[in-house]
């Protein structure tokens, strides 16, 4: 074996090596450590505990690597090196299996310092947010980590594939009355913030790089994390763990403003969620209305039909497949519903859109599909020729029979 | 005295005597029948590389549509396809195979057996294995699984994965599941019992150590993933609800009893690729493995542990905080006989006269490869670094350092070191260096890089990113790395063909090995050794070589004396 050869492809591959390390200048911020921003003293803590375990990690790496290549160097036979014959040296390796372990303890010890600082949330400062007292989403076994005097802003971010919903707890002890918003989370500065993520659908995980950690939301289970930033300004962030085609668009983001903006931003977040259901439920009583009175002149030939509801079962049929006849799709075929066994998935999943839906809201979400659209579906898809080629005993025995598929009898 | 049974002329010196020899079954039927663990070990080996080859064409095409930021090559669809069917042919499909592949090649040879325990189970593992490979492929003609290798519950669900991707991902792991489960079993049985005479457990080769402790990781771990999978079946569909949380199911089960198949898995790996080394370095450096018994208490150990510390893949999901405690330290564990093993090495090269075939540069890339993933594995055992690190494409490095680093540059090594012993013919040593440069090069490339990614916060699987943070340059980077990395594979597949024909004649022993693989002709006889020489020491080998020479020297002492 020549060594020439040898040294020149390992040489290459040194070269290779090199390259691929050319961009390592001072405008690659990221290029050795983890991201913090904003001031959070979590994600800073982590960060440090990085770049400790990081020098560490090159002592031992170039240390290593570098007994390696000098043994290689100087031991090449082509030099003329002799082979010794030695089976071991039982002081080596005890001095290696120490070195290593005290490695470790010292990794362990920095660790455990900067622990505290990584987990545990501190108060809110003066200047942030007065938030009360022990107001905090109750849920799951494990109780979140609040800080020492119990106040914080708490969250519920909630994953659903594919869009993150953060629910802002009040004193309010109605869950379906608090101040919500999707995608951006608008926090106020300088208050210690807590969150629960859960997840409706698949597992996702929560992670904005500067603030910290990211930690999984999966479903049936709540995970707890917190933040407090000092600087205003927007934290960019996206779902880390795959739930699906769009795993990649699930973007979010933080936006920190000042306690005072935060407090106009929620008062008008409050205002205009309420508008919106007013609105919302005006559209749907007029909606059921309008039904109700179209359904009073139905000829009279078609009453008894509606005297004798038709059987649950019909319901399903009509459900599954349509009556072709007259030119009603059928609602399997586009819809997901575990009762039917159907899969399509052209439109939302009925068991998650419908879920504590009155019978007259799936009525007028049926007849209607164009005036009450589930986030993230486009309007006219959905056939809106149900009133016509439905019969009023075959409308109700789907209605209700979706309605006892989806909430239960 | 070397030899027991044959009656030799030159007394005292082994010879091969052959009373009556069958003729050697040929044609391709006498293939797909074979029972002989040589010829099952080249099947498995040449499956394992058109599944390599596979594999590689789909993480090309991973690495086409992340080279530039928003890509609109592929479709997302597309994309989870790919890198489920990428992660899950390489593990399953490629290293998985390739290792049973050279174990049942060497194991025998090597321990002076003729054959494996059990011949027909062991032509029945192959099938199985090739069987899951088809079954898995077949996904290709209706919708492949879109659910990563991991396929995490609920998203495996019929629910969110209503395809029959999924099913073909579960009959895969059941397949090879129970091809590795069958193939342990017999590696066991044929190194706890069919040892050549003298060899003590302290003469076993490392590479048998290894070997061992694998087949035990494997009896272990692969029930718990054919289980796991078989609820997963059950919860598509025969109505059961094991993860599903909307009925009392628990979506966590799933990733407990994945991650303690999957831990292990790692060293599953890894470990085979650890003998390897332990054989190939001594070899080359012409001096005795240092430290044996750290060697194999360190693989021991690594295995003991190794099956401890399942959780510290699920770090960031809701755990109770001893419990990421537990799985730190233990984790952290793990580095110290990982250290052991690695200065070992360097020690075993350290006063040697060291020689470099492409097989040696393997193994020194593997050392410096495996080296940086052990160490960012520390990082990512630390937990609350790890909340940053997780499923970002730190990971997504870290995994192929180790398991590249670790696994498949051994193989490679084990490719260049056994192809003489198994063809007869030698392979080309200076296209093997320029695949070898290419390979490593382009590894270190395409890799170093994704670490910077994923500080960078992109996360893994994700089939198009927004270029921030220096991402669309780095994953440039990492995407030519990926073709030069493909390049050198490319060589070495040219070197294999090429060498079947043309190579060099190899003889029975071109390396001047230690072990007894190298008593035989190249390739061996179907019954390996006509006489199995008594074992004194670890390097066989050099026993039988130094036992000659002597001879020989007294013999033409002799032979002056009497001439005198």
């Amino acid at each position: 074996m020549t060594s020439r050869p040898a040294k020149n492809s390992l040489l290459f591959a040194l070269v290779l090596v090199a390259a691929s390390l050319l961009p390592a200048s001072s405008a690659f911020a990221d290029l050795i450590a983890p991201q913090s921003g904003g001031g959070t003293p979590n994600a800073e803590a982590i960060r440090s505990l990085y770049l400790w375990i990081f020098g560490l990690g090159c002592v031992v790496f170039f240390g290593v690597g570098g007994l390696l290549i000098w043994t290689v160097m100087k031991y090449r036979s082509s030099k003329g090196a002799v082979a010794v014959r030695v089976h071991g040296n039982n002081r080596l390796e005890i001095g290696w299996t120490v070195g290593a372990a005290m490695l470790l303890v010292l990794i362990s010890v920095v660790t455990f310092l900067k622990l505290d600082q990584i987990k545990n949330p501190p108060n809110s400062s003066a200047n942030g947010l007065a938030t009360p007292k022990n107001v905090a989403f109750a849920s799951g076994p494990t109780k979140p980590s609040l800080p020492p005097n119990g106040r914080s802003l708490d969250i519920d971010v909630n994953g659903q594939q594919y869009v993150w919903r953060y629910t802002y707890a009040d004193t309010d002890t109605n869950n379906l009355n608090n101040v919500f918003s999707y995608e951006q989370m608008v926090v106020p500065t300088d208050t210690t913030v807590t969150l629960n993520i859960r997840a409706q659908d698949v597992q996702h995980s929560w992670w904005i790089p500067e603030l910290g950690g990211k930690f999984d939301a999966v479903p049936g289970y709540t995970n707890y994390t917190w933040f407090k930033i000092s600087e205003p300004g927007v934290y960019e962030g996206q779902c880390a763990e795959l739930c699906g085609r769009g795993h990649a668009s699930m973007i979010a983001s933080v936006k920190a403003v000042s306690p005072d903006e935060f407090k106009l931003w929620y008062a008008d977040q409050k205002t205009a969620i309420l508008a919106a259901e007013k609105s919302a439920a005006a559209a749907r009583n007029k909606l059921v209305a309008k039904d109700e009175a179209a359904l009073k002149t139905v000829p009279k030939s078609e009453a008894p039909a509606a005297a004798a509801p038709v059987a649950a079962a019909d319901g399903k049929k009509i459900f599954v497949a349509g009556v072709p006849a007259t030119g009603a799709l059928a609602c399997g075929s586009c819809h997901v519903l575990a009762d039917a066994g159907t899969k399509g998935a052209v439109g939302p999943n009925l068991n998650t859109v419908l879920k504590g839906q009155s019978a007259a809201m799936i009525k007028a979400s049926t007849l209607y599909p164009n005036k009450i659209i589930s986030k993230g579906y486009a309007a006219n898809i959905m056939p809106a020729n149900y009133g016509t080629s439905l019969t009023k005993a075959e409308l109700d025995a789907l209605i209700k029979y979706i309605d006892e598929a989806v909430n239960g009898k | 005295m070397t030899t027991t049974t044959a009656t030799p002329a030159k007394p005292g010196i082994p010879e091969i005597v052959t009373n009556s020899a069958a003729p050697r079954p040929s044609g391709w039927l006498s293939w797909l029948t074979s029972t002989d663990h040589k010829r099952i070990g080249i099947m498995y080996i040449v499956a394992s590389w058109v599944f390599l080859v596979l594999g590689g064409v789909e993480a090309l095409l991973i690495r086409l549509q992340l080279a530039v930021p928003d890509n609109t090559l592929l479709s997302p669809q597309t994309y989870n396809s790919l890198f489920t069917m990428h992660g899950t042919t390489m593990i399953f499909l490629f290293l998985m195979p390739m290792i049973a592949g050279f174990a049942n090649y060497l194991v025998p040879l090597m321990i002076g057996a003729r054959d494996m325990a059990f011949p027909k189970l062991n032509a029945l593992s192959l099938w199985l294995f090739i069987a899951g490979g088809i079954v898995f492929y077949g996904s290709l003609l209706f919708s492949p699984p879109e659910c990563g290798w991991t396929c995490y519950a609920p998203l495996s669900g019929t629910a969110f994965s209503p395809s029959n991707g999924v099913d073909a991902w579960i009959f895969l792991m059941h397949l090879t599941g129970v091809a590795s489960f069958i193939g342990a079993l017999n590696i066991f049985v044929t190194i706890t019992n069919m040892r050549a005479p003298g060899m003590s457990w302290g003469r076993m080769p490392l590479f048998i150590w290894a070997m061992l402790t694998q087949a035990i990781l494997l009896i272990i771990s692969v029930p718990v993933i054919a289980g796991a999978v078989t609820l997963l079946l059950t919860d598509r569909h025969f109505g059961t609800h094991f993860y599903d949380p909307t009925n009392g199911g628990s979506a966590l089960l799933w990733q407990h009893l994945f991650w303690f198949f999957g831990h292990p898995e790692v060293y599953i790996l890894v470990l085979p690729g650890f003998g390897v080394i332990s054989e190939i370095l001594p070899v080359f450096s012409r001096k005795p493995i240092f430290g044996y018994k750290a060697i194999v208490a360190a693989t021991l150990g690594i295995a003991v542990i190794g099956t401890l510390v399942w959780a510290h893949h699920m770090f960031t999901t809701p755990l109770p905080f001893f419990l990421l405690i537990f799985f730190m330290l233990g984790t952290y564990l793990i580095a110290i006989p990982t250290g052991v093993k690695i200065f070992n090495w360097i020690f075993t090269m350290w006063r040697g006269s060291i020689e470099f075939p492409v097989a040696m540069l393997y193994s020194l890339g593997f050392l410096a490869t495996f080296l940086l993933g052990g160490i960012t594995g520390i990082f990512l055992a630390t937990f609350p670094v790890d909340w940053q690190l997780q499923d970002t494409y730190f990971i997504v490095a870290h995994l192929h350092y180790t398991i590249v680093g670790g696994a498949v540059f051994a193989m490679m090594a084990a490719l260049y070191y056994w192809f003489p012993k198994m063809t007869g013919r030698m392979m080309d040593e200076k296209l093997g260096k320029v695949s070898f440069a290419l390979t490593l090069g382009g590894f270190w490339i395409t890799f170093l890089i994704q670490h910077s990614a994923g500080l960078s916060g992109m996360p893994r699987r994700v089939y198009e990113y927004a270029d921030v943070n220096n991402l669309g340059t780095y994953n440039m980077i990492s995407t030519i790395g990926s073709f030069i990395l493909a390049l050198g594979v490319l060589l070495t597949i040219v070197n294999i063909v090429q060498s079947l024909k043309k190579g060099a004649k190899a003889g029975p022993d071109p390396w001047r090995g230690n072990t007894l693989e190298w008593f035989t002709p190249s390739p061996p006889p179907v019954n390996n050794f006509d006489v199995v020489p008594r074992v004194r020491s670890v390097e066989p080998m050099q026993d039988i070589r130094r036992q000659i020479e002597r001879q020989d020297r007294v013999g033409e002492e002799a032979g002056v004396a009497a001439g005198d």
